[in-house]
């Protein structure tokens, strides 16, 4: 029987600017230095950086989760090892460091054995024709921390839950009996297992942190200031502006129907060129595809984007482009939280 | 010594708590292990307990991997005399018993008072436990020196996992009902 999922009190939520992501993975880095070192999690992200058109992480991870196309539950996969993670990689340093100049054989820093993917495999390839419509762009994910989680919902043992105070999805790692179920249902593949531990694990949203007011640490790290956290239900915060003022970020797979509480501003993008080099006008990243990923709301985000866009352009004032410029970094985040600690 | 060839059921997914499991896995209706030997000796307070099915591709390594699944078999007894057998006991009618791993060194000792409230624990002293693969099936034998439940109601369920078919949790193949050890 599907289980009943109480609305929290408050919903924390993040926007990311797909338009200002530069794929450095200083987000990635961040999250993973901070949470996942441990041997059993080491081939983990919780935060990745991928390259999209592209297999993405876990390697065609929109192909093999737990939902179809209408939002109805299917069985879902979970992801191998070394064909759709990527093992973590084992270097050859001490062979490296006892190479000197005088010797024979040198040997160069390279990982052991014969990977075949890993996060980030397919960097930068995109796809198209240069000059014509080659075409990327970067789709930094975490867990949307959905108000309706496949992972909770796959859980026979009720491991996974929703926190009251700010919609955090949790897993409790006590209660879990590692049967993965979670792993295969979330369709965005952001649960991931534990196998020296035997118990799932996923992105906490730094929640020690929004307890203090504080950030995730893949939002406070990000050079590119592309990312946005509040809670959903304070209006004077950057997300309630973004996803219900001007309506520009928007979620990733919306079909799924789990509410993620994640959103994206859609990529913008230079337009074609045609046979002499001129632009032709159309979008170089196929609208098909950016509405493969976020649905048909992803027309009206960038007509609104462009509209504003072209308002600052002529010296006219726009709210929405000077939250987006970031211009003071400090309000892309505003976590109010009464119980918070005085951190001196 | 009593020996007798358990018929093995698939555990109903449709009972499984949560939406995703019982949709994602409705079609499986087939036990994946049609049947177990079972063979139970009783003197005094003492049992000895030992199952054995096919298993043509054991699985007794997860380690360092994601997608492999342990084989296992787990013998419930009920501590109440209408303890429900196929949701793994009730609310004040617990079962319990003992949960072996293919990949671990010790089984659990276990008890549940309905589907999804399974607690593992340490295995108490006075139990051993003994586990063979070969020629394409596992053999595993659990003796102790007492068991008060079943010495007092004398009936048991079995519950067996093959890895290789990724059986877990609920995917399993069960005895079809309380079994008469005596």
């Amino acid at each position: 029987m599907r289980y009943e999922v109480t609305t929290p009190k408050r919903q924390v939520a993040m926007v990311l600017d797909l338009n200002k992501c530069l794929g450095c993975h200083t987000c990635s880095v961040a999250c993973k230095k901070l949470w996942n070192t441990d041997s059993g999690t080491d081939y983990t992200y919780w935060n990745n950086v991928e390259t999209h058109p592209g297999r993405g992480f876990p390697a065609d991870w929109q192909q093999t989760g737990g939902r179809t196309a209408t939002g109805d539950v299917k069985q879902g996969k979970v992801p191998n090892l070394d064909t759709e993670y990527g093992r973590a990689w084992q270097f050859n340093h001490k062979n490296v460091i006892a190479t000197d100049a005088s010797s024979k054989k040198k040997d160069w820093l390279r990982p052991k054995g014969d990977p075949s993917w890993g996060p980030n495999w397919d960097e930068d390839e995109g796809t198209g024709t240069y000059p014509q419509d080659n075409h990327y762009f970067y789709l930094p994910r975490l867990c949307n921390h959905c108000a309706e989680p496949a992972c909770l919902d796959a859980c026979p043992r009720k491991a996974i839950y929703k926190r009251d105070e700010d919609g955090i999805v949790l897993v409790n790692q006590d209660r879990c009996h590692g049967y993965r179920f979670c792993v295969e249902a979330c369709p965005y593949k952001k649960v991931y297992f534990d196998h020296e531990r035997q118990v799932a694990a996923k992105c906490i949203f730094c929640m020690p942190r929004i307890e203090e007011e504080v950030a995730p640490a893949c939002a406070r790290q990000c050079p590119g200031r592309l990312r946005f956290v509040g809670y959903r239900d304070d209006e004077d915060g950057p997300i309630h502006k973004l996803v219900e003022k001007y309506k520009v970020a928007i979620p990733l797979h919306p079909e799924y129907g789990l509410k993620p509480n994640v959103f994206y501003v859609p990529p913008m993008s230079p337009p074609k060129l045609d046979d002499k080099g001129r632009p032709t006008g159309e979008s170089r990243i196929p609208m098909s595809y950016l509405e493969g990923l976020f649905g048909k709301e992803v027309h009206r985000s960038l007509e609104i984007l462009h509209a504003e866009r072209a308002k600052k352009k002529q010296g006219q004032s726009s709210e929405l482009m000077d939250l987006l410029i970031a211009y003071d970094w400090n309000d892309n985040f505003k976590l109010d939280n009464p119980k918070a600690r005085e951190v001196i | 010594m009593k020996q007798q060839t358990l018929n093995l059921v698939a555990a109903p997914t449709s009972m499984q708590p949560g939406g995703y499991v019982m949709k994602a896995y409705q079609s499986s209706i087939e036990a994946i292990t049609a049947s177990a030997e079972l063979e139970t000796e009783n003197a005094g307070k003492r049992w000895r307990i030992q199952v054995r099915w096919a298993a043509e591709k054991p699985v007794n390594d997860i380690s360092s991997e994601t997608d492999l699944f342990p084989d296992a078999c787990a013998i419930l007894v009920p501590t109440t005399a209408d303890a429900p057998w196929i949701t793994m006991g009730d609310k004040d009618k617990a079962v319990e018993g003992i949960l072996w791993r293919a990949d671990k060194d010790q089984p659990w000792s276990v008890r549940a008072e309905g589907l999804g409230t399974m607690e593992r624990s340490a295995i108490t002293e006075g139990w051993k436990t003994e586990a063979e693969w070969t020629g394409g099936y596992w053999t595993v034998t659990f003796s102790t020196n007492n068991w008060a439940a079943l010495n007092q109601f004398k009936q048991l369920a079995v519950a067996v996992w093959q890895g290789s078919a990724r059986e877990r949790g609920g995917l399993k193949s069960v005895s079809p009902g309380w079994v008469a050890v005596s």
